[in-house]
């Protein structure tokens, strides 16, 4: 929590500190001589793109490796123990056990030493309490469900709720807001800030730019391992001195993707649609669109939070979700609604590029030969012809040819998403749907492959592209703006008129919500 | 939990139709089977006029839906029928028999659990260390020997040889329980290969378990070691291994044929053996029904207990 006044910091005890800690696996440096120091009540962010070391330095605080590491410097914990929320707080719940059980086990331990009747009721307490400080109710049986039936914050929580039954004084916070909605983002900062208030110290590990000037009263900037820049969060965020850093911060892409000239006749139209999933063995409605449209060199941003049936609407068009009644019109003529019935044309002409990059490549095989199989599949090329074309398509996406022979393990997550778009491209697609395709990529990654997207829409020829995401910076340079909420489109509009003036109160309070911290939603 | 309730409900509407339908396919087997009782009855002399008039006194002149109504009937009030050897009720063959198999199966079973997850959980423990190694290798060298094999071998050694066991159970009744000595080589014999698979499949869930983040998590916060172990990594590794427990539990209750005749025991395996011999259609017809009953509810069990452990996997029904 940012100090209402500037206080000095020396008055404050430090409770941990790192000093020239250095990583090596394999002889490759994860953290090159990284020093910092934890005092109470303050949130030190570790800021810096993925694979720059911000976690490894993170879990050291918990005396944790890698594997084979090998290890110098010092980590000091002064008289406390450390707790840890993860990018992911359902990966640490486990899930053969009810919420409650690990929960139950620390407050047992905790209460051994009051005579035996005492202890069950004491526990119940501590467990209770923990979890009121976490903002959970424990009368609303959580405790007693298994973390699958958990939402998403109430996990979090759950983890947090953990952290503190431990009395921990320092909290790892590892990407709590990456992926996240806008309106999700908000609950998680508040979550973080009221933690620092209770005079718990925050490590705070994030490329999210937007949660760390909110929160961080001291920013390092990591990269390659190294801090580059180091110092109060204000100073740091407002005056970047090192090049890095400076990059990192640019404000997200503002000129429009798509050249706003150039927009041409409906490509395709969504008309009537009503989506079902099953759930519990029955068919609920999860998605009604009545018309939506794109035209040819435009970009239509489909915005909404998790849930909101954004993703269904994508693998409509793709195919994907067959469960629907209503029409896809591409040019005129209807998209049968299931992959199956599609011509080769037709599929060629709807391409789907996924959220996890990595989760769509096959580990296996070369990144260049998957990448050319879309031409042989859907285009009839020849095997040598297609190969040297997604050469040409990967070089001309920034991806050299060492790279691309490689199996997708060897590319970054950034890397991997571009040849995901080289592959979607080589089927010469009249429409590209974007699913996510920037959620979990740091920002100055994220940056460069929406640079990069809009590139290909101002190519003469180029796709229509539906960019779904929860993220308003990433929809605010779309031309036309669809907002989404509970299945439903509260509000369509050009780019200008949602990010102005919008109608719906969703639209505000998603828009509220992103200003709040200052992003950069200009239209 | 009412979705769970429909499930049960579901899964026991499911049984039933699954039973009656092993009940239907042994009637419609043995009477495909060429020959019938009566035949056998007269021995090596067939006779044609004693083989018809042997088929009149046992009803089997009778059509065949009118035989299975009526034994379907019976079967509703608990009436199996009357063995065409003996003229004894069926249901007093099976109880005779299964007797000595519970017995078996139960204390294979206490033993087995304990022994074969205690193993799996140290194996994981060390895993790619000499413990595991030799645990591994042994589990896998013994799975490979059959129960006709074992079973001799121990015979031959614990019984003729060194004389601390007896050899069978001949001379000993259905009174098994009184004699624990005639029951150490058969167990022995039953939980040799259920031990090791299910050491393995609990040594696989288990390294998966122990490595995952879920785990690390409890340890980081204090948890000793024993309590991570078995209180939250082994409920993980358990889901594979109830469904083998299972199997195992029916393949033990369905009567061991090979273990029960090795060492004479005059198990539901030996009341099996006899009655195909003798082409006693009825007490076939019985065991069949007790076995595809013991199948259906042991599966429904195993059902559950992996829904317990492992609530998020959907189980088909």
């Amino acid at each position: 929590m940012k100090p209402p006044m500037e206080q000095p910091m020396n008055e404050n005890p430090v409770l941990a500190s790192v000093t020239a800690l250095t990583v090596e696996v394999d002889g490759r440096a994860l953290v090159d001589r990284v020093s910092l120091r934890i005092r109470p009540g303050t949130v030190t962010a570790l800021v810096g793109a993925s694979g720059s070391g911000k976690t490894t330095t993170g879990l050291a605080l918990l005396g944790e490796y890698p594997a084979g590491a090998r290890v110098t410097g010092e980590v000091t914990v002064h008289g406390t123990r450390i707790g840890y929320v993860p990018q992911h707080p359902a990966a640490v719940l486990n899930p053969a056990r009810r919420t409650g059980a690990l929960l139950h086990d620390m407050a047992r331990r905790q209460v051994r030493d009051l005579p035996r009747p005492q202890r069950r009721t004491a526990a119940r307490q501590r467990v209770t309490e923990a979890l009121a400080d976490a903002q959970l109710d424990a009368s609303a049986g959580v405790l007693g469900r298994y973390p699958h039936q958990l939402s998403g914050g109430q996990q979090q929580r759950v983890v947090l709720a953990q952290a503190l039954l431990l009395g921990a004084r320092v909290i790892v916070a590892d990407e709590p807001t990456t992926g996240q909605d806008a309106l999700t983002k908000r609950r998680i900062v508040d979550q973080l800030a009221a933690v620092a208030a209770r005079g718990i110290a925050v490590l705070l590990l994030s490329h999210d730019l937007d949660v760390v000037r909110e929160l961080a009263d001291e920013v390092l900037v990591m990269r390659g391992g190294r801090v580059v820049e180091q110092g109060p969060a204000h100073r740091i965020l407002d005056g970047p001195t090192h090049p890095w850093t400076k990059e990192l911060l640019a404000e997200p892409r503002t000129l429009p993707y798509a050249d706003p000239g150039r927009t041409g006749e409906e490509l395709l139209t969504v008309d009537g649609l009503t989506a079902r999933h099953r759930t519990a063995g029955r068919r609920a409605p999860v998605l009604n669109v009545d018309r939506l449209t794109l035209r040819r060199g435009e970009c239509l941003a489909v915005v909404g939070r998790s849930g909101s049936g954004k993703t269904t609407l994508a693998r409509c068009l793709a195919g994907l979700h067959r469960d629907h009644t209503g029409q896809i019109l591409l040019d005129g003529t209807a998209l049968p609604r299931s992959l199956r019935d599609r011509s080769r044309e037709q599929l060629a002409a709807v391409q789907y590029v996924f959220q996890d990059a990595r989760a769509a490549f096959d580990e296996h095989r070369p990144v260049l030969d998957q990448v050319a199989r879309t031409a042989v599949r859907l285009r009839g090329a020849g095997h040598r012809e297609a190969t040297e074309e997604a050469r040409r398509t990967l070089t001309d996406l920034g991806l050299d040819d060492a790279l691309v022979r490689r199996a997708p393990g060897g590319l970054s997550g950034g890397e991997l998403q571009r040849a995901a778009l080289a592959r979607a491209l080589l089927a010469r697609p009249r429409v590209l749907v974007c699913d996510e395709i920037t959620s979990g990529l740091d920002p100055v990654t994220r940056r460069s492959l929406l640079d990069l997207l809009a590139t290909l829409i101002r190519r003469p020829g180029g796709p229509g592209v539906v960019l779904i995401t929860h993220d308003l910076d990433t929809a605010a340079p779309a031309t036309r703006l669809a907002v989404l909420d509970g299945g439903h489109i509260v509000e369509q509009g050009t780019r200008e008129q949602i990010l102005t003036a919008p109608r719906h109160p969703f639209t505000a309070a998603l828009l509220a919500a992103s200003r709040r911290w200052g992003a950069a939603v200009r239209p | 939990m009412n979705g769970m309730r429909s499930w049960i409900a579901r899964r026991l509407l499911l049984g039933a139709v699954q039973t009656a339908a092993v009940v239907l396919l042994v009637f419609a087997l043995t009477e495909a089977l060429p020959g019938d009782a009566a035949v056998a009855f007269a021995g090596d002399q067939p006779d044609p006029q004693r083989i018809a008039a042997v088929r009149e006194a046992m009803g089997l002149d009778r059509p065949a839906h009118e035989r299975l109504a009526d034994w379907v009937l019976g079967l509703l009030h608990g009436d199996f029928g009357t063995s065409l050897t003996s003229g004894r009720p069926v249901a007093g063959f099976l109880a005779d028999g299964f007797g000595p198999t519970l017995l078996l199966a139960a204390v294979t079973v206490l033993l087995l659990v304990p022994v074969g997850v205690g193993l799996g959980v140290l194996a994981a423990r060390h895993e790619g260390r000499f413990t595991d190694r030799l645990i591994s290798s042994a589990t896998l060298g013994v799975y490979a020997v059959p129960e006709f094999a074992l079973g001799a071998l121990l015979v031959s050694v614990f019984a003729l040889r060194l004389g601390w066991f007896p050899p069978t159970a001949v001379g000993y009744g259905t009174g098994l329980l009184a004699h624990p000595a005639v029951l150490v080589l058969p167990v022995l014999v039953l939980l040799a290969r259920p031990v090791c698979s299910l050491a393995r499949l609990v040594r696989a869930g288990m390294i998966e378990a122990l490595a995952a983040p879920y785990t690390a998590h409890a340890e980081r916060y204090g948890i000793p070691g024993a309590r991570v172990r078995y209180a939250h990594a082994l409920p993980n590794a358990l889901a594979p291994a109830t469904q083998q427990l299972a199997r195992t539990v029916d393949w033990l209750l369905c009567g061991v044929i090979v273990v029960e005749a090795l060492y004479v025991i005059p198990g539901l395996g030996t009341v099996l053996m006899n009655a195909v011999a003798d082409r006693d259609i009825p007490v076939v017809q019985g065991l069949a029904v007790v076995f595809g009953l013991a199948t259906v509810v042991l599966n429904l069990g195993a059902d559950l207990v992996t829904h317990r452990l492992a609530p998020r996997s959907g189980v088909a029904a």
